[in-house]
């Protein structure tokens, strides 16, 4: 081994980033360039009667204002994954028919930011007004419609046990006990907001965006705009954060057509509250839950159901359904049943969030249990751990090897659970100011696309003249160094140092296929390709030694880049690259494909302490503890990262972030004022752990953790406050004035 | 348009600009100076701090016309890939660089931070950086990088 997987590596962009030297797509600016900023629906449902835009292309330095005139009237998914991904079309371009507040109904070009501001000001838009409905269940059934021809219903998944099993089992216990849940919609709040910049030359389209997801956009533009793949170029640039906001298409469309339109580069960034409402959110939620139990503590089954709110348009809605569809079964081992159906409503488009639907369902699956641990004054951890998967329980094929046991076990001894308990009985019998609990919560969440639809990638590596490698992998690094995961695999193979393989940025011209980068597939799925790409360079370096230096394959090995004959170095990789060049005449690159033929699940268990401030109702959260089951560690920086930054926004969704309207669907938290996420300050210290057995199916046995990070974190907060003051809350964010309620009670 | 004299990282700059020009509009659209990030444009994230005159401040909402006679320093002002201030090679030593959209941000905070404070507790770090926002990394690593940074500066002192 060359002890780089384990290791604690820095992001292969680091310093880039940290002296400002690194490229996002907002800092690109290209010759000729101008500027476009969108005209966005004012209003949440109805017609655009007239666009007066007459005042705005007097301003000088104003190119032009396009509508939905000026755009193809065609209808596409922008959750689109791949040529003919046959999911529901219900987006245009630009609309006429506006579905929310945010709709995009055209886009101003000036010579500068600054005017394309200033003329955006002017341009007045006159609307025949219908009546809208913003929420997932009033739109289940209302008569308002948002679609022709489509029900706001869109349609149903439903999985785990059958029906009647379920309802039979639950009117048998002795108590049913039941909930309903309200979860609101959230935002990403990536850092750099969604960028883009179309350029039309000689009848090719470059598009520069802020995407996770560049050869289903490169497939999009070809469909909406009718030209060829081969002139169709995606490029992306760093992207400063992602959390699966920028999977799908949101700009880039119209910065291809107006590149189109005006015959030059037009660059669109959208301003926070635009990319707040403009751009995807996570699903909003109700579910009710209702479950059979014993006396003597057994969940007999369960009965899940969930209405999410997909936004305006379909995009993501029944995929999020389908993927949540089998999470909660891959953590629980009783009979449950699922059902789920995304709705239409007339709020921002839903789209993927870090977890697609497992935070949702783990939320309300997770609160449900500590509610009956409550109820029949039961540990909530030993109740969990009475009906979770066992270690090899499961179907293996699809599960792999779940050691959510073993994080249960890890996280509750390093949490100290049972000291705390008897320490918050203390602390709560003698103080009378605050009041403190703790919380428990679980989550599981998949490695890679299968078996849901192909999960493959193709991945190109060439040796050069100084023993150094380039790597061409579509594989878009959001900042949660999957491409120095990548990297740091081949290196352990190779013996190399990480420097020594410098990666591209996603360019749709010059790298190899793959799909974009969703579903936790960057370390599983797309690292281990990287492995069998670095193990057919180990195996062309040695064919060519075997020509070069006239032995037997067998006898040769590699270590330190260089290949050695037993315990005698024969030459350098550079002296092989060189040999191949001027006597093989050819260059030593090879280009691999992997598919992904199983999947395997990671697993997360947390557990917090809080404090509540008995006067003013605020949470202070004072310790917290996670333990994860992502199989072998790669980069021990990576995954301790990603999890601190899963359980930030997780204490966010359960403490403050929420997107919600007023009666004209405006969106009333509309920036980073109102809109909180947690500030460092405010963040507890964070104690992380890992369970390190590994799986088979990816490099070294690695797993994942970006989604799964953040899937156990909320409930995990909501459970602990509902410890402090007995009762469980049933709408998150939990505020202040409902814990009030419920101490005042 | 007006003349406005800005002095960034050393530099005297004429530029020409509108009454309602933010020093980072001028920065980014004028100077092309892009390692000032905009997050919000609402002062709210941080991602836009620089120093003027020495106070870590956000550039999204600082008019240009105003800082005349200012000294102003960006995260280009404190050092490039190929020689690093010692608080930059501390943010990448530490894993405390994710998306790094935020980063220069912080950065430029944690310098004002040391220099008001060479020593700092992880308590006035926290607060120290409670005008920066960071989605990525639950700013964990950041306050490593912070404690990190803090002894590279004392050791070059």
């Amino acid at each position: 081994m060359n002890n780089i997987i384990g290791s604690r590596t820095p992001i292969d962009d680091a310093l880039a980033k940290a002296t400002g030297e690194a490229t996002y797509t907002a800092d690109i600016k290209l010759a000729n360039m101008c500027y476009g900023k969108l005209i966005l629906s004012t209003i949440a449902f109805g017609k655009v009667k007239s666009i007066n835009y007459t005042e705005a292309l007097k301003i000088e330095g104003v190119i032009d204002v396009l509508t939905y005139k000026d755009f193809p009237n065609i209808k596409y998914n922008s959750a689109l994954r791949f040529k003919d991904h046959g999911i529901l079309k219900t987006e245009t371009v630009i609309s006429e028919t506006v579905r929310f507040v945010g709709d995009r109904i055209g886009l101003v070009i000036a010579e500068s930011l600054a005017i394309a501001e200033k003329a955006l000001k002017l341009i007045e838009v006159e609307y025949e007004e219908y009546k809208p409905v913003f929420d997932e269940e009033e739109a289940a059934t209302s008569s308002i419609q948002l679609h022709e021809g489509l029900n706001n219903k869109v349609g149903t998944i439903s999985t785990g046990a059958d029906a009647e099993t379920v309802a039979d089992l639950i009117s048998k216990a002795d108590f049913i006990i039941e909930d309903k849940i309200k979860i609101p919609m959230v935002n990403h709040v990536s850092l750099e907001t969604y960028s883009v910049i179309g350029e039309y030359r000689s009848k090719k389209i470059t598009v520069y965006a802020s995407t996770q997801n560049s050869f289903a956009v490169r497939v999009l533009i070809s469909d909406v705009f009718n030209m060829p793949l081969n002139k169709v170029r995606v490029i992306q640039p760093t992207l400063g954060g992602a959390f699966g906001g920028k999977l799908e298409v949101v700009t880039e469309l119209v910065a291809a057509g107006a590149a189109m339109k005006v015959k030059r580069p037009v660059k669109i960034v959208l301003s926070r509250k635009e990319s707040m409402i403009a751009s995807r959110t996570r699903n909003g939620a109700t579910i009710d839950v209702k479950s059979g139990v014993n006396k003597d503590g057994t969940i007999v089954a369960t009965d899940f159901k969930i209405l999410i709110n997909t936004g305006a348009y379909v995009g993501s809605g029944m995929n999020v359904i389908g993927a949540m569809s089998h999470k909660l079964l891959k953590a629980y081992k009783y009979p449950l049943r699922y059902t789920g159906s995304p709705v239409v409503t007339n709020t921002p488009i839903a789209g993927a969030m870090r977890g697609y639907g497992s935070p949702q369902a783990f939320l309300g699956m997770n609160l449900h249990i500590d509610k009956i641990a409550m109820t029949l004054g039961v540990d909530p951890v030993e109740l969990n751990m009475k009906h979770i998967v066992d270690k090899n329980e499961v179907d293996i094929l699809a599960f792999g090897n779940p050691e959510l046991k073993a994080c249960v076990t890890r996280g509750k001894e390093l949490f100290d659970w049972e000291s705390k308990k008897k320490e918050i009985s203390k602390f709560n019998k003698k103080n009378q100011d605050f009041i403190r609990g703790i919380g428990f919560g679980i989550g599981a969440h998949g490695a890679g696309v299968y078996p849901a639809h192909q999960d493959c990638v193709n991945l190109l590596l060439r040796l050069n003249e100084d023993g150094s490698f380039n790597y061409w992998s579509a594989s878009h690094d959001m900042g949660n160094g999957s491409l120095t995961a990548q990297k740091m695999i081949m290196s352990e193979v190779l013996t190399t140092d990480v420097e020594d393989i410098e990666a591209t940025q996603v360019n749709t011209e010059t790298c190899p296929w793959n799909l974009g980068d969703y579903a936790s597939r960057g370390v599983f799925v797309e690292g281990q390709g990287a492995y069998k790409l670095a193990d057919a360079m180990k195996n062309l370096i040695l064919e060519t030694s075997v020509l070069k230096f006239k032995v037997h394959k067998e006898a040769l090995s590699i270590k330190d880049k260089k290949v050695w004959l037993d315990d005698k170095p024969l030459g350098s990789f550079g002296d092989i690259a060189v040999y191949a060049q001027t006597t093989l005449q050819k260059e030593l690159s090879v280009l691999v494909d992997h598919h992904s033929i199983a999947g395997r699940t990671s697993y997360g268990a947390h557990f917090a302490e809080v404090e509540i401030n008995r006067e003013n109702g605020a949470v202070k959260v004072l310790d917290y503890v996670a333990v994860h089951d992502s199989g072998t560690i790669i980069n021990r920086y990576g995954i301790e990262g990603q999890l601190e930054g899963g359980i930030h926004m997780g204490i966010g969704y359960a403490l403050s972030e929420k997107m919600t309207f007023d009666e004209k669907g405006n969106l009333l938290e509309n920036n980073l004022k109102k809109y909180q996420i947690f500030k460092s300050n405010e963040m507890p210290e964070i104690k992380v752990d890992f369970i390190e057995t590994g799986d088979n199916g990816g490099p070294f046995g690695a797993k994942s953790i970006s989604e799964c990070a953040t899937v156990p974190s909320a409930q995990t907060i909501i459970n602990a406050v509902a410890n402090a003051i007995g009762e469980h809350t049933n709408t998150i964010p939990i505020s202040k004035e409902e814990i009030l309620n419920i101490i005042n009670k | 348009m007006k003349d406005c004299r800005l002095k960034i990282n050393g530099k005297n700059y004429n530029v020409q600009v509108e009454d309602k020009w933010t020093l980072l509009y001028v920065l980014r659209e004028v100077l092309g100076l892009m390692g000032t990030k905009e997050g919000c444009g609402t002062s709210d994230c941080g991602a836009c701090k620089v120093l003027v005159d020495g106070k870590a401040m956000n550039s999204c909402t600082l008019l240009a016309l105003k800082l005349e006679g200012k000294a102003i320093t960006t995260i280009e002002g404190l050092g490039s890939s190929d020689k690093p201030h010692p608080i930059q090679e501390a943010f990448v030593e530490a894993g405390a660089v994710q998306c790094g959209f935020c980063t220069p941000g912080m950065i430029i905070s944690t310098k004002a931070l040391l220099d008001q404070n060479s020593n700092p507790s992880e308590e006035e770090i926290r607060e120290g950086l409670s005008k920066n926002l960071c989605r990525c990394t639950g700013y964990v690593k950041i306050i490593d990088a912070v404690q990190l940074a803090a002894k590279k500066v004392k050791e070059l002192k």
